[in-house]
């Protein structure tokens, strides 16, 4: 793991622990639709345990990065690995070790909340037994309750995003990509998914994060990425966020206006 | 208020249609030529089938029109049912309809919007098949071009728009009463009423009568029907079409014009009725709806375990076996994607049980193997209904959930390969069964009895095969994963090019064995001695052109799932 990352890609990811093993590397990724670049030589790593968040305004090509790296956009140019595993050449592999939690979060509208864990569980080959304790788990941990066995189609947007982590957290992955996971969810149902998002993250699991809350990004993340214009144009710790902040007026919000600025 | 917002669903049809990127103009070409070579070659039949007919095997012009009013009845009972069902979900569960119910636009506006929408929608390739066919019926006639505008105007048009009229007064008899009784009471009792109507309509015209009366009386066939009364037929719509298109045949326009201003009067009626039904109830029956969708919601009970429970085990490896099952309740949970089913498979049946009762006792070559031959296509056009309908829009109805297949350990080859056999499982049984049903009429001979069966049922293998892999191949590649209307999926322009398509497939297999029919029907009836590798070759080339196909569909489909989401 780890071969051929670039000075340009270190220099990106200076503040990098370089003891951990790299679990998501992004090595000059591009990604064009037509003429238009979403996504420009995007170079990114993110160790075992890490906390990522990934800011930037809208069409920024946050969502774009996230599909590259799940698989279900394929790059223009450059390579993704994701555990290890090279997410075009090796998909099924790295798929195994990965969680990806999408910004509208689709179910199967006739099947219950249950079955579609079930369904998930399936994919991800977790036996019988095993996946009917995860389930059982889940459904406590995510306070879904009787919901679980009502068709999805009844579900609020909070009950849907509960049901989707959910789902992502059954095989026990090595990493997660989660896009957006806040929206719709009511403060409890925040507060579960922060606090399931940092266990995770300190049991080594690494966690990239898009959102649109600064505040949650300061709350949680060990390192956080701003992308504007397809570009990674800020990358740093918390630490050194706070050092940031104290060159502006102390806010998280002006770095990011002012990183961001056209 | 109706054209303002006419406007603009029109500016987002054309921008959506009007794309000129490479790809975008490469595939609308390719439209083109698939729709062009499809009206061709409906024009070409519809033409070869009138001289036949009336030329060669002397059917009457009457009772040739007698089958017109058959397929008319046919094709007014698909458009009626098609309607409901689609219907239900423009009307009533449309996003586009809870967004115009928040506006000031009168509901009587927004129901006739939805309502020309789903009309126009749904009917386009139905409107190019039949002006096709008019323009192949008519030209044997030598018709003038502005008789064939007329037919189409005046009959044709009003005719389908009728009995959407009639599609949307009974949906909306459906809500209000599925709100005092239930759906489901409602929905077995309407199930009674067309099968009752389709009972008596073909207790009056039954084909299998007609084909054996044409065996009776022929060839003065023409003298017997012009002397029988039509009966209860005279009050259906179908037989005034087919009244009219007979005296314009016959030259005598002035008998023709009662029948077409009759028709285009009560199609008048019709709308009236509905715009003024729609402005008193529409919006009531839409709260109905809602009621009906809310009685739907129940908390399922974990007690009771099935064999497709996703707790229970199976024989399948996990992926397989959860992909079946959620497209199986994913199917079953889905009213609109079981009614039809049932529906389709109900008429399968009676088609089936129909032909394999026919008595066909007169010796004459050409009426049996023409009959057999009708069959024939009419088997394949149902395979290809059902293929198109069930099959195509199984990529697609994965809608934007499919994240989550996409984003899992599960290749995309094992995806379509699962979907694939699914589908094939469905349309196969089908398939042979009415191969196996529309050969029985025909096994008189015994030394050749299982020659013509097992040709059938091959063929129906391969039919099957490709029928199922090319709709779900170009399914994939069409696929709109915003549509989540199964129906609609399946008539959209990507469905009616794959559709076009396949019948140019089932063309090129009734070519293929054409010859061999044709030798098989001298060997039963001139005593010639049958040449078997005529099968045998017709076979291969069924099997080599099949294989082909399907392979294409494979790779188109397997491709479409690779592709960005």
């Amino acid at each position: 793991m780890g071969d051929g990352i670039d000075a340009s890609m270190e220099e990106t990811n200076r503040s990098l622990p370089k003891t951990d093993p790299l679990m998501i590397q992004i090595q000059d990724v591009t990604k064009k639709f037509g003429s238009f670049t979403a996504v420009d030589k995007l170079s990114l790593i993110i160790p075992k345990g890490e906390f990522f968040g990934f800011l930037g305004p809208n069409g920024a090509g946050k969502t774009t990065t996230i599909k590259m790296i799940v698989g279900l956009f394929a790059p223009t140019s450059g390579g993704i690995r994701v555990n290890g595993w090279d997410i075009v050449k090796q998909p099924m592999e790295a798929k195994q070790s990965l969680a990806y939690v999408p910004d509208v979060p689709f179910l199967y509208e006739k099947l219950t909340g249950r079955e579609f864990l079930y369904f998930i569980g399936g994919l991800f080959k977790i036996p019988k037994p095993v996946l009917k304790n995860r389930i059982d788990e889940l459904i406590d941990h995510f306070e879904i309750g009787s919901w679980v066995d009502r068709r999805t189609e009844d579900y609020s947007q909070g009950m849907k995003q509960r049901t989707t982590i959910a789902a992502a957290l059954l095989h026990t992955p090595q990493s997660i990509i989660i896009d957006e996971p806040m929206i719709g969810l009511d403060p409890r149902s925040a507060k579960i998914v922060r606090e399931t998002l940092r266990e995770q993250s300190q049991s080594g699991v690494s966690i990239l994060m898009s959102t649109h809350s600064l505040p949650v990004a300061e709350e949680l993340c060990d390192r956080i990425g701003i992308i504007n214009e397809g570009k990674l144009v800020f990358c740093d710790t918390r630490e050194q966020l706070q050092r940031d902040k104290l060159r502006y007026d102390g806010k998280f919000e002006s770095v990011f206006l002012e990183v961001t600025k056209q | 208020m109706f054209f303002h917002l006419f406007y603009y669903k029109l500016i987002s049809f054309l921008k959506t249609a009007v794309d000129k990127r490479a790809v975008s103009v490469v595939r609308a070409l390719a439209s083109f030529l698939v729709f062009l070579g499809f009206a061709y070659s409906a024009y070409t039949f519809a033409f070869a089938a009138t001289r036949f007919l009336l030329e060669h095997t002397r059917t009457g012009l009457y009772l040739y029109h007698t089958f017109i009013s058959m397929l008319l009845f046919v094709l007014f009972i698909a458009v009626n049912l098609g309607n409901i069902i689609v219907s239900y979900s423009t009307l009533y569960r449309s996003s586009e309809v809870n967004f115009l119910l928040t506006k000031p636009v009168s509901f009587t506006t927004i129901f006739a919007l939805k309502f020309f929408d789903n009309f126009f929608y749904s009917s386009t390739t139905l409107f190019v098949v039949a002006f096709m066919a008019l323009y192949g019926y008519g030209s044997y006639f030598g018709y003038p071009w502005y008789l064939f505008a007329g037919i189409m105007l005046f009959v044709l048009i009003p005719f389908m728009f009728l009995s959407a009229c009639l599609a949307v007064l009974v949906l909306m008899a459906i809500m209000k009463l599925a709100g005092k009784i239930g759906f489901r009471k409602v929905m077995a009792g309407l199930f009674a009423l067309y099968f009752f109507f389709i009972y008596l309509f073909f207790d009056s015209s039954n084909p299998v009568t007609l084909v054996e009366k044409i065996n009776r009386y022929y060839p003065n066939v023409d003298a017997y029907f012009l002397h029988t009364a039509p009966g209860i037929l005279e009050y259906l719509p179908n037989h005034w079409v087919a009244q009219c298109l007979f005296y314009v045949a016959r030259g005598d326009v002035v008998h023709a014009l009662p029948y077409a201003g009759f028709l285009l009067a009560v199609t008048i009626a019709a709308f009236s009725i509905l715009i003024y039904v729609a402005d008193r109830y529409y919006y009531r029956s839409w709260l109905v709806s809602l009621e009906v969708q809310s009685a739907t919601r129940k908390i399922y009970d974990q007690a009771h375990r099935h064999f497709m429970d996703f707790r229970s085990r199976s024989i399948f490896p996990s992926q397989i076996e959860v992909m079946i099952k959620k497209e199986f309740f994913s199917f079953i949970r889905e009213a609109s994607q079981w009614i039809h089913l049932v529906v389709m498979i109900i008429l399968t049946g009676l088609f089936a049980v129909s032909v394999s009762n026919i008595n066909l006792n007169l010796h004459v070559m050409d009426v049996q193997m023409l009959t057999y031959l009708v069959m024939f296509v009419f088997g394949g056009f149902m395979v290809s209904s059902l293929a198109l309908r069930f099959v195509f829009p199984m990529i697609g109805l994965e809608g934007q959930t499919f994240w989550a297949l996409r984003s899992s350990p599960m290749n995309g080859r094992k995806i379509f390969l699962i979907k694939f056999l699914l589908g094939f499982a469905l349309i196969l049984p089908i398939a042979e069964y009415i191969a196996i049903a529309s050969n029985i009429p025909f096994m008189s001979l015994p030394a050749l009895r299982p020659l013509l069966l097992w040709s059938g049922v091959f063929t129906a293998f391969w039919m099957s095969l490709t029928m199922v892999a090319f709709n779900l191949g170009f399914g994939g590649f069409f696929a709109n994963y915003l549509e989540r209307n199964p129906i609609r999926a399946a008539s959209s322009q990507g469905a009616t090019l794959t559709f076009l398509a396949t019948l140019l497939y089932l063309i090129a297999v009734v070519t293929s064995i054409l010859i061999p029919v044709s030798a098989y029907f001298e060997t039963l009836f001139r005593f010639k001695l049958l040449d078997r590798n005529l099968f045998l070759i017709a076979g291969v080339l069924i099997a080599v052109l099949s294989s082909f196909l399907s392979f294409i569909g494979f790779l188109i489909g397997h491709r479409s799932i690779r592709r960005d989401f």
